[in-house]
């Protein structure tokens, strides 16, 4: 479905993409993972033909991009991190415009705007002008819209930034349920829990360059062994804090959680006895398991990144 | 495609009661205004200097030049007591344009062979050169008058023919000189609502300005625009899906303009407008117009980082290139040097154009060169846009 070779994009003398290779099959839901200033947004850029790149040779649906550019995006989507949308028009209208411009006409029409009125759960709004929407029900619209020619490929950028967990809950099912349609999904977030639920393959990124790909399961299950998460009842963020100043295995994952790399009993006894000397509740300890926050931030060479 | 774009511009205007405001009702308004404040500006009977007589001869002739300056209507006296500087100050600076003294003696010196002035004119400070040399010239000519009727009087028992002459000649003053106006019939004058419609009607055309860069803005920091593209919407046919409803816009403003001026300007008791001999031509420069306002409104738009940024500019350059085109002061009050740096503002060129056709009663090809130039002018600013937003997405911004 995707194929990139030695992909090389430079702004000036800045490199923002390193030699990039990746693959993805058809049917994939890949999550595209990176701290800030990693990349994610120039390849999807790229990948939707929005920037131009240096080196490399990029094939989509075994077209060549740069030759066949027009008939790519015929076949697929792109959904923007920021609501691309008409407020002073109503939803349906916006529906329209947007299969109005990508030629979409009669049958089709009202077919492609139906599916994607469903897929967003968007029936009783169809006319609402769109400013009126609450957060969530405009990203449920932005991603209709990216329904409306029916692609075999959507890229998502942050398609559930700032909204509810209710709709956050509707909008990742409804991504899921492309996979049993035959999509392909390309979806970049920083919320860790997101990409678990819904993808397959992960593809971590980090200064331009991919440091990890593959299987979800996989990768978790490679980096479980000797790895110990520690869940706080309550946040105590400064304390945490001042455990991994003591503790150089312990990494925070955010305020109520912890996680250890490879403990022996010693060091795990003095790490619960510092808990219990600040007072701070422990909710759930885990053992040779991790997350996916956890494994990011140990991959990745920034600990502040946005997560 | 272009029928999506088309209706959904439309759509967006319509809902847009700040927009519709600033391209329909502010231009119609001005029209109003300006052809009914203007309307006596072309009417022979407008009093234009005010002036009071201090008359200290107190003659005959002192009283004649005081009735001639009275049968003037371009002239209006208002009676002020005036017996000292201060008061004499005080009138001029306030209705008073002129204090015309009449000096004792001035019946003495009418028809003596001496230089001295007849009489002594104070002015106020706020005057225009034009101003005081009309007065100068009606005073002059009275004068003349008061010293033919002198010197008749003086004639009459020697030389009696001469003296019937004389009088004969001093009853038609008013019809020495036939006034005819260029391309207009005889008899007919220009009217202010012909001439001030032509300027607002161009002014409120570069108006789409603000609706246009303010929804372009919007698209841009939404990444419409960028989803537009992800769609296979290329910047030329973006900017053709701005141009066609645009184009249709102004075309209703011009004709809405001079509904205005044929319809609703009588009735507030100004002159209707005509339209000219030329449809085709008004449309030509029309549409040049169009072009050169969406240009300029899409160059706006793209170079703007925020809506707050483009409306500010939009506004200013409007205002700049209406004060340097002609709009907001007529070319023909401005010094050559003005008149000169008019031909930079492509304001200048459509009024011209619409002159043309409204005022001067050309054809359409009397207005190609300004057409054209109108046209080009919007494609060269429409093809800079299109570069800079190339490059300004290319670079993710």
């Amino acid at each position: 479905m995707i194929s990139i070779k030695n992909l090389v994009k430079h702004y000036n003398n800045h490199i923002a993409l390193d030699h990039i290779n990746l693959n993805v099959g058809k049917g994939v839901i890949l999550g595209l993972l990176g701290p800030n200033g990693a990349g994610k947004t120039t390849l999807v850029s790229i990948l939707n033909g929005l920037i131009d790149f240096q080196e490399g040779e990029i094939e989509i649906f075994g077209l060549p991009l740069s030759q066949e550019l027009k008939a790519i995006r015929q076949r697929s989507s792109f959904t923007p991190q920021s609501l691309a949308l008409y407020d002073n028009l109503t939803v349906l209208e916006n529906l329209r415009f947007f299969a109005g411009i990508q030629k979409i006409r009669g049958k089709a029409l009202r077919h492609n705007v139906d599916y994607a009125v469903s897929a967003g759960r968007l029936h009783p709004l169809l006319d609402h002008k769109t400013g009126i929407l609450s957060g969530g029900q405009k990203r449920r619209l932005n991603i209709a819209i990216g329904l409306l020619n029916n692609p075999e490929l959507l890229y998502f950028d942050e398609p559930t930034a700032g909204i509810d967990p209710e709709s956050r809950t509707s909008i990742l099912e409804t991504i899921r349920s492309f996979k049993n349609d035959g999509k392909t999904v390309i979806y970049t977030s920083h919320y860790m829990p997101e990409i678990e639920k819904i993808c397959d393959q992960v593809a971590i990124l980090d200064r331009g360059r991919i440091i990890r790909h593959g299987l979800l399961d996989a990768m978790l299950h490679e980096e479980k062994a000797d790895s110990v998460v520690i869940e706080l009842r309550h946040s105590h963020e400064a304390q945490l804090q001042a455990l991994t100043r003591k503790h150089a295995m312990v990494k925070v994952i955010d305020a109520a959680t912890m996680t250890i790399d490879g403990p022996d009993a010693t060091q795990l006894g003095a790490i619960l006895a510092a808990l219990e000397a600040e007072q701070i509740n422990i909710k759930q300890i885990r053992y040779g398991t991790t997350n996916l926050e956890a494994l990011f931030i140990r991959l990745t060479s920034q600990g502040n990144c946005d997560v | 495609m272009f029928k999506a774009m088309l209706l959904k511009e439309f759509i967006l205007l319509l809902r847009d009661k700040y927009a519709l405001a600033a391209l329909f009702i502010m231009p119609s308004i001005f029209i109003l205004i300006m052809s009914i404040a203007l309307k006596d500006t072309f009417s022979s009977d407008r009093a234009l200097l005010s002036y009071t007589i201090i008359d200290l001869d107190n003659t005959a002739e002192s009283a004649k030049l005081r009735t001639f300056l009275l049968s003037n209507g371009r002239l209006k006296e208002h009676k002020v007591l005036i017996t000292n500087a201060a008061q004499q100050q005080e009138a001029l600076n306030g209705k008073l344009h002129f204090i015309i003294s009449i000096p004792k003696g001035f019946a003495q010196n009418l028809v003596t062979e001496q230089s001295a002035s007849l009489l002594q004119l104070d002015v106020a400070s706020d005057v225009k050169q034009e101003m005081l040399t009309l007065l100068q010239g009606e005073l002059v000519m009275d004068i003349i008058r008061l010293r033919m009727e002198k010197l008749q009087k003086e004639l009459a028992p020697f030389l009696p023919d001469v003296a019937q002459k004389l009088e004969a000649m001093k009853s038609n003053r008013d019809n020495l000189i036939q006034v005819r106006f260029n391309a207009m019939g005889k008899n007919k004058k220009p009217t202010s609502t012909q001439q001030s419609v032509p300027s607002w009607i161009v002014f409120g055309m570069f108006f789409v300005i603000i609706p246009m860069s303010t929804v372009f803005i919007s698209e841009r920091k939404q990444n419409t625009l960028m989803r537009m593209s992800a769609m296979n919407i290329s910047v030329p046919v973006l900017f053709a899906g701005k141009l066609a409803p645009y184009i249709i816009i102004n075309q209703i403003q011009v004709w809405l303009m001079i509904g205005v001026g044929i319809f609703l300007v009588p009735l507030f008791g100004g002159d209707a407008l005509t339209l000219g001999n030329s449809i085709s031509g008004l449309f030509m420069v029309s549409l040049g117009l169009s072009l050169a306002a969406i240009g300029t409104s899409i160059l706006i738009a793209v170079t703007a980082d925020t809506v707050e940024q483009a409306t500010t500019i939009g506004g200013i350059i409007n205002i700049l290139m209406g004060a340097i085109g002609g709009v907001m002061v007529p070319k023909f009050y401005m010094s050559q040097s003005m008149q000169q740096l008019t031909n930079i503002s492509p304001m200048s060129w459509g009024l011209e154009g619409f002159l043309d056709i409204f005022l001067r009663g050309q054809g359409a090809g009397a207005v190609i060169t300004e057409s054209l130039t109108l046209a080009g002018f919007g494609a060269g600013l429409l093809l800079a846009a299109g570069m800079i937003l190339n490059a300004k997405m290319k670079r993710g911004i």
